[in-house]
């Protein structure tokens, strides 16, 4: 699982008939610099499944790969599901 | 599997069902003299890791799948043992 923020969201008319009941965000996924609250964003966007109602603002915790279709009951084409909306981040990376 | 660095936690109230329960961890991969690779992962943690304490991660979401109980489970990190030297 990997932390991203949402920047936005995606609205198809037509989709894949599993899909339904979820919406699609877009997330921008967090390096080290961005978990301690500075930098820019290395890594490009991605469009994530959610179902658990994110919104704009909310970091995410999204999974990728194969786990990313296991929720769903039937086979399903799927990159990016996200599994948690975060409350609270404790980051605390060693000082060197 | 990663050598990874306990880097904080996480904690979400609104999650998949399925990982109800579980404490979430941010892992760090590290190389064997501690430079840091890449962006951290999150992952549950079943033993109880500290903060700063060297951990194994695995990446198989089966194992994840019979931790959790639970085979529709997003989830797919793991830590599976804590690293003393």
């Amino acid at each position: 699982m990997k932390l991203g923020k949402v920047i936005g969201k995606v609205t198809l008319s037509r989709q894949v008939d599993s899909f339904t009941g979820g919406r699609w965000l877009v997330v921008q996924p967090m390096n080290r610099e961005a978990l301690a609250g500075k930098g820019q964003p290395t890594e490009p966007s991605l469009v994530c499944y959610d179902n658990l109602g994110a919104g704009a603002g909310n970091i995410i915790g999204y999974v990728e790969g194969r786990e990313a279709a296991q929720p769903f009951e039937q086979d399903t084409p799927i990159d990016a599901f996200n599994a948690l909306i975060v409350d609270t981040i404790n980051y605390m990376p060693p000082k060197k | 599997m990663m050598l990874c660095r306990v880097d904080g936690n996480v904690t979400a109230t609104v999650k998949h069902a399925s990982a109800t329960g579980w404490r979430f961890v941010i892992c760090q991969p590290i190389t064997a003299d501690g430079a840091e690779l890449g962006s951290p992962t999150i992952a549950i943690d079943p033993l109880g890791a500290g903060l700063h304490s060297r951990v194994m991660v695995t990446t198989d979401g089966k194992y994840a799948t019979e931790l959790l109980k639970c085979r529709k489970t997003p989830v797919r990190n793991s830590i599976i043992g804590i690293i003393d030297s």
